[in-house]
């Protein structure tokens, strides 16, 4: 067992190396750079945009940046954001509350709903319900987020009036209540593609348990269809479920994106984007590392727990 | 918008003067009054207004490298010597007067410079502001080791000597009429904060700056805003404000729908899009302003193209250019039509330019008369030379998108072929932009620093980078005659001398239409009625050049 | 993932598959939207007055269904349903190049990886693993600033995106089929490794990688949406579905037609894909239990 992790280990590092490197030269090597920005500043003349360039090291060959940058990353030196001067570090620290509030409520609806629905659907396996939900799972796949969104805030936020259109909370208020009112559109907007992919795999889960024997003898037994279900099938089912949880790690990075993007959110997905409109190298290369990571982690994780929690799944 | 191009235009000898820094401070006088009530003022700040800007100001030393929105919180963090007024004139700030020719700050020939400074300033930690931090700032600017945001001006400054806490010298290597508008946008920074500091690219102003402004820095929630506190020892008259937020709402939409729902106050930078101004005007309890902006739209060339080597395809492609549609339709009328660089608002403004005409026949003649043929795709060819060519700006701009493709469509009518090849902004502006890489662009630039009319930057045929020189001058622009004439300018000090070197500036470059003119920017402005002292000035870049004054009651 | 290793290979009955497809109701109704969508835009433009590309300021922002155009103007003033159609060809072009390639790449690297195993696997399944631990927005972002997004590059862009699945899943099939009598017979029939991969393997995951296929449409049309939604996608004033929702947004509260338009369209086109592909998931799952 300690092998495996130890191998697994090892594996990652050297996968985080590739990406790492990918990353750095699809950077670098883009056109543009973190000074074009300045260039339509009044005093920004190619002179002085050559000193800074040469000052902050970025005329140098692509690997020698690549290279300095790992040795630095290797004890822990993420950087310094090109944009405000702040470690990459904080900077990310400082928008991660914002996407792990919005994730986390995000998830949370999925996973009771989404499951829910799964169950619910398996147990009535071919009834309406079913049905119904399996064109919602479908069809809430097929939308594009983005536009979902929009339409959300047409409808809620121009129309109704009901709630803000965007951004996490008002200045000067930041009650509970008025953070609720901002994380409902994009919670809900979020979830949909969730609730669909949790519901659909829980569904399939909860089938192959259900016709699995001990499901069977516990009914014979005459145990309450209830207990069965809780103590069983849920148990069960949770296996196929951690693996998912496990992949849908790496999601926190690329899922809010274009959710935050449109509501203004201000977490990692909008700092992504920002710094890669800004060619923050260091900043976007540190998402790049953690989300890299996330992933990683997260399927390893996956794996262990479902190797612990089902003893018929051998490591090897 | 006209009643300042009029009082700008009948400015007086002396008046005009004082843009250069150069003559006496009678117009200073009205500006000051009011100012004695400051401190009284300062015991009873209250109020907080939320301003917000579609971009996030992240670069808190004023003196690194940054951009038009991180000014927006500099005017209140921090203080420059003196600044502009709406009508272009100085009024001390950290000075104790803006130095001219006649109180003896500047000596007849402009090399020697003498500034006296207020007493009793200090700095947000309580550290009294001396002349060494002034000293201290314009040496930064040129620290082989520090990202200095420019050198323009600075090189010449020589020999800074602090002759009391409240006074120093120095001398200029080469005389510079723009310095005293270079100045007016230096803040100063405390030196006290880089002692000891082995990189001075990172000091605490990175992350908590630390001014004499009347605003102090309280805290920054990353990507969403930043709150600043009256500073109650403020040296000038105000602030009026307990608290100002600065609000950062990247998508114009939902910051209009704020300022509409009231969420916040003042909405700056990008503003309200022209859009939505019918609306806007209509919203109770708000005020809803067009103000002019330094800013020019133009369809820049790559001179160095083929294509537009001769001047009658230049003038043909103007002629296709139907600026009226694209002011009146797709800005709804809110910018003005220019056929110069040079704001209308500015004493140098000429205003005897030829207008602009909307022709596709004549465009159409004077290309045949050129000897441009069209071929069998309706694209005219000369000499082997496809009258054909791409389009660049910043992808994502809408209505500079619009027009671009409106544009397309009216410069096919005289068989010039134009693609459309738009590209995100790191790009865009990167070395596609400063090496000349283009064929065409869509930009709007200001080529000025404040008022001063200098555009050496720009339009001087040494500084293409693409041709190995060092300043701006993308579209490679080459006519011997402006750069003697922007030799002249820049060693002038006499604003009638000046302005005639300008005139003519101007009506070469629309002769030569190194790019074809558009419009001058005006932007909408909005606040809710409650709040005092937003107004536009076109000297400086951002709205809170004048925060200090702002109030709510 | 290792759900989808398990499943036990039967010979491939083209015609049960066939009359399992067929009897699902949900495959069809996709089929019958992508096929009406796909002529709507192929003929469409035939029948309407209208250029896509011609601008008419005077005829800004006109509702649906006023003077003559069904689904109203953009801000240019060009007719949007000529534009829709036209951005339809582009956008199912897209959708369909990327599935070509991104099938060819994934079906290649994991046969070769399924089929060798060992160390050739172990390299490619890492590289399979790195491309899928980037957020594919990043790569797409990242590489868009480099290329002049035309539907060409795009198609590519997307195609780097979206070939790990089906190479995981054709590695998975090969694997479990490599051992299998009939692979050892044509190995001692001096078969060719390339023979045995591409002749004898590969047409044994084909159910798979027609499913993978499928889904890889829809998920293109997807993401030529979102790259083009957030500016860096195929460039105005070629109309593509996603680049006629950007700037959209702006136009929210005055003229929601922009927005509303293209979007129904997309979800269409996407949902009739992801439709047809659950269908034939489920016609080539030979233990399918659907209704």
């Amino acid at each position: 067992m300690l092998r495996y992790i130890l191998s697994r280990l090892g594996q990652s590092l050297i996968l985080l190396l590739i990406v790492s490197f990918i990353g750095f030269a699809v950077l670098t090597l883009a056109p543009g750079g973190p000074l074009s920005q300045f260039a339509l500043s009044p005093g920004m003349t190619q002179e002085q945009i050559d000193k800074i360039a040469a000052q902050m090291g970025l005329d140098r060959p692509v690997w020698i940046q690549y290279f300095d940058w790992l040795r630095h990353l290797v004890v822990g030196d993420w950087g310094t954001s090109y944009r405000d001067g702040q470690s990459v570090l904080h900077v990310i620290g400082s928008h991660l509350f914002a996407t792990l509030l919005l994730m986390g409520t995000a998830t949370v609806i999925s996973v009771t709903l989404g499951s829910s629905i799964g169950i619910y659907s398996a147990l009535k396996r071919g009834g309406t319900f079913d049905y119904a939900m399996t064109v919602f799972a479908m069809v809430a796949l097929s939308i594009p987020t983005f536009w979902f969104g929009l339409i959300a805030i047409y409808v809620f936020s121009l129309n109704l009036g009901w709630l803000p259109a965007g951004n996490m909370y008002t200045v000067g208020d930041g009650s509970l209540i008025d953070y609720l009112r901002h994380l409902i559109m994009p919670a809900m907007v979020l979830a949909l593609v969730d609730v669909a992919i949790w519901s659909r795999y829980m569904r399939t889960s909860t089938l192959n348990v259900v016709k699995q024997d001990f499901v069977r003898t516990a009914k014979a037994k005459g145990l309450t269809r209830r207990r069965v279900l809780l103590k069983h099938i849920v148990g069960n089912s949770l296996v196929p479920m951690i693996t998912l949880a496990g992949l849908q790690l790496p999601m926190v990075l690329g899922g809010a994106l274009v959710t935050e993007t449109v509501f203004t959110w201000p977490g990692m997905g909008r700092l992504f984007l920002d710094s890669l409109g800004y060619s923050d190298y260091p900043v976007v290369m540190g998402l790049l590392m953690a989300s890299a990571m996330l992933v990683l982690i997260g399927n390893l994780l996956a794996d262990l727990t479902v190797a612990l929690i089902d003893p018929r799944i051998r490591l090897d | 918008m006209t009643d300042e191009k009029k009082k700008t235009a009948h400015l007086n000898r002396r008046q005009a003067l004082m843009m250069m820094g150069a003559a006496g401070a009678g117009l200073m006088a009205p500006l000051t009054i009011g100012r004695d009530r400051a401190f009284a003022a300062n015991a009873d700040a209250s109020g907080q207004i939320v301003l917000a800007f579609s971009q996030e100001p992240t670069v808190f030393n004023p003196l690194m490298p940054h951009i038009e929105v991180d000014e927006g919180l500099y005017y209140a963090v921090y203080d420059p010597l003196f600044d502009f007024d709406a009508e272009g004139g100085f009024f001390p700030i950290l000075a104790a007067e803006v130095p001219t020719v006649a109180n003896g700050g500047i000596s007849a020939d402009g090399l020697s410079w003498r500034v006296k400074l207020k007493e009793g300033v200090t700095w947000h930690d309580g550290t009294p502001f001396t002349a060494n931090d002034v000293k201290f700032s314009l040496e930064l600017t040129m620290d082989p080791d520090f990202r200095s945001f420019r050198s323009t001006g600075y090189k010449f400054i020589q020999d800074i000597t602090v002759v009391s806490d409240t006074e120093l010298t120095w001398t200029m290597s080469e005389p510079f009429a723009p310095m005293a508008a270079i100045l007016a946008s230096t803040y100063i920074v405390p030196k006290h904060v880089f002692d000891g500091v082995a990189d001075k690219n990172s000091t605490i102003l990175n992350t908590a700056p630390i001014g004499t402004g009347p605003f102090k820095f309280k805290n920054r929630m990353a990507g969403d805003h930043i709150e600043l506190e009256a500073n109650a020892d403020y040296h000038m008259d105000g602030p009026f404000l307990k608290t100002l937020i600065i609000k950062y709402v990247p998508d114009l939409n939902v910051m209009y729908t704020q300022f509409k729902s009231g969420d916040i106050d003042v909405i700056g930078l990008q503003y309200i899009q022209p859009d939505n101004l019918a609306e806007a005007e209509k919203l109770p309890g708000k005020v809803v302003e067009v103000a002019g902006k330094a800013t020019f739209e133009s369809l820049g060339f790559n001179m160095m193209r083929p294509q537009f080597k001769e001047k009658a395809v230049r003038q043909a492609l103007y002629m296709a250019l139907d600026k009226t549609s694209i002011i009146d339709a797709l800005y709804y009328g809110v910018p003005t039509p220019t056929e110069t660089y040079m704001p209308q608002q500015s004493y140098y403004f000429n205003e005897n330019l030829p207008k602009h005409e909307f022709n596709i026949e004549k465009a159409n003649a004077l290309l045949d008369e050129a000897g441009w043929v069209k071929g069998a795709d309706g694209v005219r060819e000369k000499d082997g030379v496809r009258l054909s060519f791409s389009n660049s700006t910043t992808a994502g701009n809408h209505l500079r998108e619009q027009a671009q493709q409106f544009i397309q469509q009216t410069f096919a009518m005289v068989g010039a072929e134009m693609t459309i090849k738009n590209l995100p902004p790191a790009v865009m502006w990167g070395d596609y932009w400063m090496n000349s890489e283009f064929d065409s662009v869509v930009v709007g630039l200001n080529t000025l620093a404040g008022a001063d009319p200098d555009t050496s930057d720009y339009f001087m045929s040494t500084m293409s980078p693409a041709l190995g020189g060092s300043g701006q001058n993308t579209f490679v622009y080459q006519n011997p005659k402006v750069d003697e004439l922007l030799v002249a300018g820049a060693q002038d000090f006499v604003p009638e001398e000046r302005k005639a070197i300008y005139e003519e500036i101007q009506a070469v470059i629309r002769e030569d239409l190194p790019f074809l003119p558009m419009f001058q920017y005006a932007v909408i402005k909005g606040w809710k009625d409650d709040v005092e002292g937003p107004a536009p000035n076109i000297n400086n870049r951002i709205d809170t050049w004048n925060v200090r004054e702002w109030t709510r009651s | 993932m290792t759900t989808l290793a398990t499943n036990t290979k039967q010979p491939f009955i083209k015609s049960r598959a066939l009359r399992r497809f067929l009897s699902h109701r949900l495959a069809l109704i996709g089929l019958v939207m992508v096929l009406s969508l796909t002529a709507a835009c192929f003929i469409g433009p035939y029948l309407l007055p209208y250029d896509e590309l011609h601008i008419d300021l005077l005829a800004r922002f006109a509702p649906p269904g006023t003077g003559g155009h069904i689904f109203g103007t953009d801000p240019l003033g060009r007719d949007i349903a000529a534009r829709l159609f036209h951005a339809g060809q582009i956008s199912m072009a897209v959708g369909f190049a990327v599935m070509v390639i991104a099938t060819c790449i994934g079906s290649v690297v994991g046969v070769v990886s399924g089929y060798y195993g060992g160390k050739v696997s172990a390299v490619l399944m890492r590289i399979v693993d790195a491309f899928l631990s980037f957020p594919s927005v990043f790569l797409l972002l990242a590489l868009a600033a480099f290329i002049q997004p035309g539907p060409v590059m795009i198609a590519l862009i997307i195609s780097a995106t979206s070939w790990m699945e089906v190479a995981r899943i054709v590695e998975a099939e090969v694997k479990s089929l490599r051992n299998q009598d009939f692979v050892q017979a044509a190995h001692m029939l001096g078969m060719s490794n390339r023979w045995i991969m591409f002749r004898e393997l590969l047409p044994n995951a084909i159910g798979p990688i027609i499913v993978a296929a499928t889904l890889t449409v829809a998920r293109a049309i997807l993401l030529e949406a979102y790259i083009s939604f957030l500016g860096y996608g195929i460039q105005p004033p070629l109309p593509s579905w996603g680049n006629m929702l950007n700037g959209a947004q702006q136009y929210l509260a005055s003229a929601p037609w922009l927005a509303i338009v293209p979007g129904v369209t997309i979800t269409i086109a996407v949902a009739g894909f992801n439709f047809i592909g659950d269908g034939l998931r489920d016609a080539f799952d030979s233990r399918s239990d659907h209704q």
